[in-house]
């Protein structure tokens, strides 16, 4: 019987029951959209800088992340490669070579960090092909051609169709030197590796340094990001050799990962905010509803209706419409997440944000956009009919009764 | 505790409530003492303010004396917590008030049925039991309609089947003519005594109006919060 007050009050006084769905439902969109926003926001710039840099998961020769040598190889590369090739879940894979040396360009010279690419798995796997915004990507075949940064060409004053002769050490000890004509200019969206990136192909890499069939590192792009720790420990299994270390992204750009998270820490605080705003308005519609009804509540206690199940009168009231507006939110949350991932919500300005560019903000259509505000609404409501349902289950029925 | 006779169902012991109206002390009741036997038909007259709806609220634990004790059906009210008031109010009390008071929301058969689902009845007892009293009250067809349906004097017929249906010690009347006109309010008063008579319940009025001083038994006058004069006719 309680209950069914309760279901029928909500329906009684539409204007009120309205009132505090409002304030639920808009609280619930508001949150899932924030939340929406925030998740399809650090998910681009996560995708875009794995996709565009380091890829998700990279294999190297162990230790090779803390400290980078040019003799940490990782030799058997064709067996390495098939491991990769044949688990699920990776969608593309490559190989580089880095090697630092001195780079001239006419009578101008300067430090170079030499990154030998498989130009066809870049492409797949990084879309090489995109960051080269001047002249052409390295041919698939080694040709003794060089793509520079675009930071480094302007402190070389190179232009396409020069020549940039590398000087640098090989690993068998010899002096490693040599002529690549600079075929293209490249930006990576991260100007401090543009003023040094000099990018061979892979085999004129090898060459130079003396790395014939061997490479520093293993990039993995997997299908699905958020697959990325599964897929690495399957590699892992099935590299299964203690002489490589498997690593997702969130140990390969370790500072990258700490300023996402603390980005996010401080979404968190908004979305705190956002909560404590809408949980207000839901306490204050609760406690409009309870005191416009003291009198009915006066008159329930005086027949004989027990404290507690005033009590729970109050707070099934509430329930229920929290779970319709739950409903209504979950539908209008999903609508405009949707909506917001594929037009976006474009900067006036474009934004540098973890050193990638960002011109528009997309929002993402995901679990935690609706359980997140559908647990708050719910707790909220909850916490929020506390108060005026424990006033309610106190009143004294002849004061109570007194009132108009 | 102290034991009451049988038939004292409801004895007070120098009640007295006062209220801080603006922070200003009002004396609405000054020590009241006073005896009702089961089965009488007393009515509590004064004029306003002299504390009739206030003796009433006090001696069916709505509300809470300043000072002295209530006993009704034999226990002390004050003793009582929360729960057990409840409890004792819905088996022993049957309110019937100015305002008729029903809940908006159920309709005449859940508003009439509402104390006995309190206290357990089973549904085809319950659902038997209000078309009798339904029946009773002249309010035969109707236990489907909601309170706002009905015209203030069938809401108060409802009010009184509500009260009676459990079969309580005491049915407690709040002024329960005084939104009615004289015709239906002179047919619920001589409703009441018939089945104060018949069920040998005992109500307690407060009032202004004539028509129920003049039908009952016992006439008990407050003034200023104390009993002025008490008749037995």
């Amino acid at each position: 019987m309680i209950l069914k007050i309760a279901f029928r009050n909500t329906f009684r006084q539409k204007r009120r029951t309205i009132l505090t769905a409002l304030a639920m439902i808009v609280g619930f969109t508001l949150l899932s959209l924030t939340i929406g926003l925030s998740d399809g926001v650090y998910g681009g710039v996560i995708e875009m800088f794995t996709r565009n840099r380091t890829g998700h998961i990279q294999v190297h020769r162990e230790g090779y992340l803390d400290k980078p040598s040019l003799y940490k190889t990782i030799d058997n590369l064709s067996a390495v490669g098939e491991a990769i090739q044949g688990t699920a879940g990776v969608e593309a894979w490559t190989q580089r070579i880095y090697g630092a040396g001195l780079g001239s360009v006419g009578e101008k010279s300067t430090g170079v960090q030499i990154i030998g690419i498989d130009v066809a798995r870049e492409i797949q796997a990084t879309r090489f092909d995109n960051k080269v915004i001047e002249g052409n990507v390295l041919a698939e075949i080694a040709a003794h051609e060089a793509v520079i940064g675009k930071g480094l060409a302007k402190i070389l004053s190179a232009e396409i169709g020069d020549e940039i002769v590398i000087v640098s050490q090989g690993a068998d000890g010899s002096v490693a030197n040599d002529v690549y004509k600079i075929v293209g200019i490249a930006e990576s969206g991260d100007a401090i590796t543009d003023r040094t990136a000099c990018y061979l192909h892979i085999e004129d890499a090898q060459e130079l340094f003396v790395l014939e069939g061997r490479a520093h590192e293993i990039v993995v792009i997997v299908s699905n990001i958020n697959q990325v720790d599964k897929v690495t420990n399957t590699i892992k299994a099935n590299l299964n050799d203690s002489t490589l270390d498997v690593s997702p992204w969130q140990v390969v750009a370790k500072s990258f990962y700490r300023a996402m998270k603390t980005d996010q820490q401080g979404d968190a605080i908004s979305r705190l905010v956002i909560i404590f705003i809408v949980a207000m308005g839901i306490l204050n519609t609760v406690l409009m509803s309870v005191l416009e009804r003291t009198r009915e509540y006066g008159v329930l206690k005086a027949v004989g209706t027990k404290p507690g199940q005033i009590f729970w009168l109050v707070v099934c009231e509430v329930v229920i419409i929290a779970l319709a507006s739950i409903c209504i939110g979950a539908l209008l949350g999903v609508l405009v997440n949707y909506l917001f991932s594929i037009y976006g919500i474009t900067y006036p300005e474009e934004i540098t944000f973890g050193g990638m560019k960002l011109k528009t903000m997309y929002a993402e259509v995901n679990v935690q956009s609706l359980y997140i505000p559908a647990i708050f609404v719910m707790l909220s409501a909850a916490i929020a009919s506390l108060y005026p349902a424990i006033k309610a289950a106190r009143i004294m029925p002849a004061k109570a009764m007194r009132t108009h | 505790m102290e034991q009451v006779q049988k038939t004292e169902v409801i004895v007070t012991e120098g009640i007295t409530k006062v209220y801080a109206a603006d922070g200003i002390p009002v004396n609405a009741l000054n020590g009241i003492d006073l005896t009702i036997q089961s089965g009488e038909f007393t009515a509590i007259v004064g004029p306003s303010g002299s504390g009739k709806t206030t003796f009433l609220n006090i001696i069916s634990g709505l509300d809470s004396p300043t000072e002295g004790k209530v006993w009704l059906a034999g226990k002390v009210l004050s003793e009582m917590s929360g729960n057990e008031l409840s409890d004792f109010r819905r088996d022993n009390i049957g309110f019937i008030f100015q305002a008729y008071n029903l809940i908006p929301v159920l309709t005449v058969e859940e508003n009439v049925e509402y104390i006995m689902l309190l206290a357990g009845v089973p549904k085809a007892e319950r659902h038997e039991r209000v078309i009798a009293m339904l029946e009773t009250v002249g309010l035969k067809g109707v236990a489907d309609r909601t309170p706002t349906q009905l015209s203030g004097g069938q809401q108060q017929r409802v009010a009184i089947a509500r009260a009676m249906v459990s079969e309580p010690t005491i049915i407690l009347a709040d002024e329960p003519t005084a939104n009615l006109d004289s015709k239906t309010g002179a047919d619920l008063l001589e409703m009441m005594h018939h089945l104060n008579l018949e069920t040998g319940m005992t109500f307690i009025f407060s009032t202004h109006d004539p028509m129920v001083m003049e039908s009952a038994q016992r006439l008990i006058t407050l003034r200023d919060g104390r009993i002025d004069t008490d008749e037995r006719k």
